[in-house]
C-alpha cells in the first residue's frame, strides 16, 4: 500500500501577504507527517505529527496563532481520529495547551471518554504531564492587532466581517502502508467568539471522521454550517455510496452551500490511495504527499507539483 | 392505515436505553408518558414541533427518574454537568450545551444558544455565562442531585465496585422527535452523562449527528445508550442515512443499533420518526422507556416487542 497524506491549513479568503507562508507551512507539514508514513509508521502518528507542525506555526489559526475569543482569551478545539477502530478524541474549549491534537490523542488512549472539554480537558493535561504555556506566547501581534481593530467594530458589522475572515482551522489525513486511515483537526476558532463557543472541529462526523472502510476527512470553513450538515461524514457517505473522492467532497460542499449557505472545504483520503482537496471558499492551503511527488494549492482547481 | 390527516401531528419520547432496575421501572414509563402527552398537548393546540421537543425534554429533566437536569449522574466529583442538543428541521438550525452546571433546563438552554446566538454549542463556564446573560437562574448542583443518584455515585466509587453493572442501572438520557401539523420536524436530547465520569467529559448528546439529528427532508432521530459508541458510528445522522436511501424509520433505526453492536460493541436506542409521522421506537439494550403519541393514541413499552397502547386522554 503507498503511504498518502493530505494537510490543509484552512479555508477562508486568505490575504495575499500570507499566501507563500502559508503554502510553505502546509508543505512543510505534509513533508513531516510523510517522513513518519515512510518509517513504516501508522496514519494516526502521521497526522498528529502533521497537525502539531501546523500547530506549531503561528500562521495558521490552532496552536500557536490561535485566535481570541470575545474576551480576549484562547480557546482550543482538536480532534482525532483512528480509522481501524473509529475510536477518537477530542478536546473543546481547553486554554495554554500548545499542542491539542496530542491531548487530544491521550483523551482517545488514555480514557474511557471521547471527548473533554473546558477545565477538565485542562485537568487532564496535568495528569498526563503535558505543559501548559502561558496565553501570551499563543498569540500572535497580528492577531493582537486584528482582535484590536475587530473589536470596535457594530455588532452587525462584527457578523459580516467574521464570515469574511474567518481565520481558520488546520487538520490532516492519511493513509499508511498497512491501509490504515486516521484524521485530525485543530483549531483556535473564530476571532471574537463567545466565551465557551464550541465549532465544528472536535464535533466526530464534522471536523472530521475516519474510517477503514471508506476514508478519512478533515473539514474547515464556516463551522456552525458543517455542524450543520455533518459534513465530513456527508463526504463518506457519498464515498458509500460509490462516489470517487473528489466528487464526494464537491457533492458535500455543494449541498453545504445550498442547504445552509456556508462555505468551507475539505481533504479526504480513501483507502485506494485516492485523495481529494477542494473548497468553496476564495482560498485554501493545503498539500499532498502520495509518494513520488508533493503537491500543493491555494487557488481553485491550482495543483501545482514538486518531485520528492 | 392511517390517513395523513391522522399520522400528523405525532410526538416519540424515550426515557433511556439500559437495564433499569425493577423498582424503577413503573416510575419510568410513567414518566415518559406523562411527557408524550405534555409535548403532544402543545402540539394539537397547533404548536411547533420545536417547543413540542423542548417541552417534553423540560418534563422528563424535571422528573427525578430520569439522568438529565434534576436526578443527573454524578461525575467523579461528585458534581453535576449536563449535556443537551436541539435541533430544527426546517433550516438544520441546532443549539447545544456541553458540560454546563446549575441550570435546571439544560435542553432551554440549548434553545436559546440557536435561538440567539451565532453558534451552536456552549461549553462549561461560557454556556453558565450565557445563561446568566439570558437571564436564566441559577439552582444550587443540591436541586439537581437525588438521593438515589448520591447512592450510585458512592457505590460505584467502593473499591469492589462493578463499573459497568452500576454503569447500566443507570443510563437514562431523556429525548423526543417530534412532526407538526405543518410537517416541520425537530429532535432533543438532554443527560447528565455517564455515572463517575471525568469533569467535563462530553458524551454524544450534545454532538449534532450523534445525541440527534433533525431534517424536514429525511426525519429525526433521539438516541440514548453508550455515548462513546453512539459517537463512534454518528448514529442519528447514519440512520437518517439510511432513511434517505429508502429505509423506513424502524428498518433504518435497526439498521443502525445492529451496526454499532457489530462494528463497536455499543448497546443503545433510539427514537426516530419520519416527515409523513411514521416513526418507531427501537433499542438493543435491555430495555429502553418509551412513548408516542399519534391520532389521539398514547403507545408506550419497556421491553424488547412490547407496545401498549392506550387513550392519549386517560389519567395514566
Amino acid at each position: 500500500m503507498k503511504p498518502v497524506i493530505v494537510v490543509h491549513g484552512g479555508a477562508w479568503a486568505i490575504p495575499d501577504e500570507l499566501s507563500n507562508a502559508s503554502i510553505e507551512g502546509v508543505k512543510a507539514a505534509a513533508c513531516a507527517g510523510f517522513a513518519v508514513l515512510k518509517k513504516g509508521v501508522s496514519a494516526l502518528d502521521a497526522v498528529e505529527a502533521a497537525v502539531r507542525a501546523l500547530e506549531d506555526n503561528p500562521v495558521f489559526d490552532s496552536g500557536h496563532g490561535a485566535v481570541q475569543n470575545t474576551a480576549g482569551e484562547v480557546e482550543l478545539d482538536a480532534m482525532i481520529m483512528d480509522g481501524s477502530t473509529l475510536a477518537s478524541g477530542a478536546v473543546s474549549s481547553v486554554r495554554n495547551i500548545a499542542n491539542p491534537v496530542t491531548l487530544a490523542r491521550a483523551v482517545m488512549e488514555q480514557t474511557d471518554h471521547s471527548m473533554l472539554t473546558d477545565r477538565g480537558a485542562n485537568l487532564f493535561a496535568e495528569r498526563v504531564g503535558l505543559p501548559t504555556v502561558p496565553t501570551d506566547t499563543l498569540v500572535t501581534e497580528a492577531e493582537r492587532r486584528a482582535w484590536q481593530s475587530q473589536k470596535n467594530y457594530a455588532a452587525g458589522v462584527k457578523e459580516l466581517f467574521n464570515k469574511q475572515w474567518v481565520h481558520d482551522t488546520v487538520g490532516a489525513v492519511a493513509l499508511d502502508s498497512n491501509g490504515n486511515v486516521a484524521c485530525a483537526t485543530s483549531t483556535g476558532g473564530i476571532r471574537h467568539k463567545m466565551v465557551g463557543r464550541v465549532g465544528d472541529s472536535p464535533i466526530i462526523g464534522s471536523g472530521g471522521y475516519a474510517d477503514n472502510q471508506s476514508g478519512a476527512v478533515s473539514c474547515t470553513g464556516h463551522g456552525e454550517s458543517i455542524l450543520k450538515v455533518t459534513l465530513a461524514r456527508l463526504i463518506l457517505f457519498h464515498v458509500e455510496q460509490g462516489k470517487a473522492a473528489p466528487e464526494a467532497v464537491e457533492k458535500a460542499l455543494q449541498y453545504m452551500g445550498e442547504r445552509v449557505q456556508g462555505g468551507g472545504g475539505a481533504i479526504a483520503v480513501c483507502p485506494s490511495g485516492e485523495w481529494a482537496a477542494k473548497f468553496t471558499t476564495e482560498r485554501m492551503a493545503w498539500a499532498c504527499v502520495d509518494g513520488e511527488a508533493l503537491h500543493y494549492g491555494l487557488n481553485p482547481r491550482e495543483d501545482f507539483k514538486e518531485t520528492l | 392505515m392511517h390517513s395523513m390527516r391522522a399520522m400528523l401531528p405525532v410526538i416519540v419520547v424515550h426515557g433511556g436505553a439500559g437495564h433499569i432496575p425493577k423498582e424503577r421501572a413503573e416510575l419510568s414509563c410513567a414518566g415518559v408518558k406523562e411527557a408524550a402527552r405534555g409535548g403532544y398537548g402543545i402540539l394539537r393546540a397547533g404548536g411547533s414541533a420545536m417547543d413540542a421537543v423542548v417541552e417534553t425534554v423540560t418534563i422528563l429533566e424535571n422528573n427525578p427518574a430520569y439522568n438529565a437536569g434534576r436526578g443527573s449522574a454524578l461525575n467523579v466529583k461528585g458534581g453535576v454537568e449536563m449535556d443537551a442538543i436541539v435541533m430544527d428541521g426546517r433550516t438544520l438550525a441546532s443549539g447545544a450545551v456541553s458540560a454546563v452546571r446549575r441550570v435546571a433546563n439544560p435542553v432551554q438552554l440549548a434553545r436559546l444558544v440557536m435561538d440567539k446566538t451565532n453558534h451552536l454549542c456552549l461549553t462549561a463556564e461560557g454556556a453558565s455565562q450565557f445563561a446568566r446573560a439570558m437571564g436564566i437562574p441559577e439552582v444550587p448542583e443540591e436541586s439537581l442531585i437525588t438521593d438515589y443518584a448520591r447512592m450510585r455515585w458512592k457505590k460505584n466509587l467502593a473499591p469492589d465496585a462493578n463499573p459497568v453493572e452500576c454503569q447500566m442501572g443507570k443510563m437514562g438520557t431523556v429525548g423526543a422527535v417530534a412532526v407538526d401539523a405543518e410537517g416541520n420536524i425537530a429532535c432533543a436530547t438532554s443527560t447528565g452523562g455517564m455515572i463517575n465520569q471525568m469533569e467535563g467529559r462530553v458524551g454524544d448528546t450534545p454532538c449534532i449527528g450523534c445525541g440527534g439529528y433533525a431534517d424536514n427532508k429525511t426525519g429525526a432521530v433521539s438516541p440514548t445508550g453508550h455515548g462513546e459508541a453512539i459517537m463512534k458510528v454518528t448514529l442519528s445522522r447514519l440512520i437518517l442515512f439510511h432513511m434517505e436511501q429508502g429505509r423506513s424509520a424502524e428498518e433504518a433505526s435497526d439498521l443502525g443499533l445492529a451496526y454499532m453492536k457489530e462494528r463497536v460493541q455499543g448497546l443503545g436506542g433510539v427514537v426516530t420518526v419520519d416527515p409523513k409521522g411514521v416513526w418507531a421506537a427501537r433499542f438493543s439494550s435491555l430495555q429502553m422507556a418509551w412513548a408516542a403519541v399519534q391520532s389521539e393514541q398514547l403507545h408506550y413499552g419497556l421491553y424488547v416487542g412490547e407496545h401498549f397502547t392506550e387513550s392519549a386522554h386517560e389519567p395514566s
